[in-house]
């Protein structure tokens, strides 16, 4: 078995798995983090995006003997009690989802690029989701909900 | 999908990456971003009895220039190489083909030295570096030994590495820091496609506006990346026009053994050797003027 202990939503977590275990089924399986959904779970669909130390990666392409000691964040960790981040509030604002597999991931993804570039262009928008895939909505609808985040992020603007 | 049991063990360094590789031997393999190989073993291509994991080594990890040239770890990330200020200055052909690559996630975890061994002939990093005459170091049990890409890649998904050994690094010679070089790849779609085929160029301005120590390599044409030594034997001290880089391109086919297969057929390849040859030819040149 492998040990593990993580930060996951700023909050300290520990497990036992086997090593075979991937990132993603550690959160799913072990922490019943069932927000990153599982795709293709061979990098190609981002629906299991997720956030290690600072920086969206495929959960599904990690072990969990890699995050040992490291800091993850989920879309669990995006909405207070009180709250939805907005990120989740543009998206809902916008309706940029529709069956809504693939937004856990798309928001995270959508994070990761506005925590390290918060005025992006449209075409870095698109680059930073080019590794999520949605089936159902489309990504004009994404993108604008991007946008208005980045602008009420940045001060820019009231939220919703 | 699961993956089939196998041991986990960690390595802080690269001499602990060889010891543990040696000890478990010979069924063990190394695990560095995981972008490769975690898909291989969930499709059961391997089954390792250990994996190595070289993520905590710090010593593979870093992008400076030292004496000999640019050295970048091979733990280094596509998405570092994007962010470095040195390449972006210096490398754009580099910065361009590390984007290239997949999507963000892909880029935050895959690794530059995972790409290289992996060895598809169609991988982004090879043709940027073998243009720019990169070798790379490999360390073993035995010490450390240093080769050119062209010796390091011996197959598809084959390169020179034995069970016990780790890739240390990759070096751009200092002759060759700054270099005008162009990198271009032609997929089917921008992102998270892999190169029907992709290109690079490096070259200085001669005496008299001809080619000087030019070399063109090309990738997803042959069992490896390859360099187009036709090519670069017919422009070398030749004047730098756009007939002599169109001839460059067709003899670059030549150089070439593409495969249909249901990305592209062959003669569509062909066809993409010749115009990616003369279009990073060009916008190396454009990049050397504006040196
Ligand atoms: C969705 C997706 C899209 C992709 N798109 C592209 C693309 O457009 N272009 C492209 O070129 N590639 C692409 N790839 C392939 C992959 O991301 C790259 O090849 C990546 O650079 C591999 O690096 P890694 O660190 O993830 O390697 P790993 O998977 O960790 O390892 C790959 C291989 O290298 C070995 N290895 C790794 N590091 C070392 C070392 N230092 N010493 C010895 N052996 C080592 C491993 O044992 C394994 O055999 C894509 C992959 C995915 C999942
Ligand atoms: S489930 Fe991880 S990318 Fe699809
Ligand atoms: S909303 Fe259904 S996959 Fe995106």
């Amino acid at each position: 078995m492998t040990d593990v202990t993580l930060t996951i939503n700023g909050e300290e977590r520990s497990a036992s798995v086997p090593p075979e275990t991937s990132l993603l089924r550690l959160l799913r399986d072990e922490f019943y983090l069932t927000g990153s959904k599982l795709g293709c779970d061979v990098g190609d669909c981002g629906a299991c995006t997720v956030i290690v130390d600072g920086l969206p990666v495929n959960a599904c392409l990690m072990l969990a003997g890699q995050v040992d000691g490291r800091d993850v964040v989920t879309i669990e960790g995006l909405a207070t009690l009180e709250d939805l981040h907005p990120i989740q509030k543009a998206f809902e604002e916008f309706a940029s989802l529709q069956c809504g597999f693939c937004g856990p991931g798309v928001i995270i993804a959508a994070k990761g690029l506005l925590d390290r570039n918060p005025d992006p262009t449209k075409e870095e928008i698109k680059d930073a989701l080019s590794g999520n895939l949605c089936r159902c909505t489309g990504y004009t609808k994404m993108i604008e909900a991007v946008q208005d985040a980045a602008r009420i992020l940045r001060g820019e603007k009231e939220a919703a | 999908m699961e993956m089939r049991a196998f041991d986990f063990v960690s390595a802080e360094n690269a001499d602990q990456a060889v010891s543990l590789l040696s000890e478990h031997g010979p069924n063990v393999i190394v695990l560095a971003g995981g972008t490769d190989i975690l898909v291989d073993l969930k499709h059961a291509k391997h089954d390792p009895d250990v994996v190595v994991d070289i993520t905590r080594a710090e010593d593979l990890k870093g992008i400076e220039v030292n004496d000999e040239g640019l050295r970048i770890g091979a733990l280094v990330t596509h998405t570092q190489i994007m962010d470095d200020p040195y390449i972006q200055e210096n490398f754009p052909a580099l910065v361009h083909a590390a984007h290239t690559i997949g999507a963000v996630q892909t880029r935050n975890l895959g690794t530059l030295g995972g790409n290289l061994v992996t060895c598809v002939p169609s991988m982004d990093s090879g043709p940027a570096l073998m243009a720019l005459e990169a070798e790379v170091t490999v360390a073993g049990p035995d010490g450390t030994r240093r080769m050119g890409l062209e010796e390091f890649f011996v197959g598809p998904r084959k390169t020179v590495l034995e069970h016990n050994e780790v890739l240390l690094d990759v070096i751009i010679p200092r002759k060759n820091l700054g270099k005008p070089t162009d990198f271009l790849k032609f997929g089917l779609r921008k992102g998270q496609a892999l190169a029907l085929v992709n290109a690079a160029s490096a070259l200085w301005i001669g005496e008299g506006n001809t080619f000087k120590d030019v070399k063109i390599s090309l990738g997803a044409v042959a069992p490896t990346v390859i360099r187009a030594a036709i090519a670069e034997d017919f422009l070398e001290g030749r004047e730098i026009t756009p007939e002599n880089m169109a001839e460059a391109g067709r003899l670059a086919v030549e150089d070439a053994k593409p495969i249909d297969d249901f990305r592209a057929s062959a003669s569509y390849r062909r066809d993409l050797i010749a115009v990616l040859t003369k279009r990073t030819l060009d916008n190396a040149y454009r990049l050397a003027q504006g040196r």
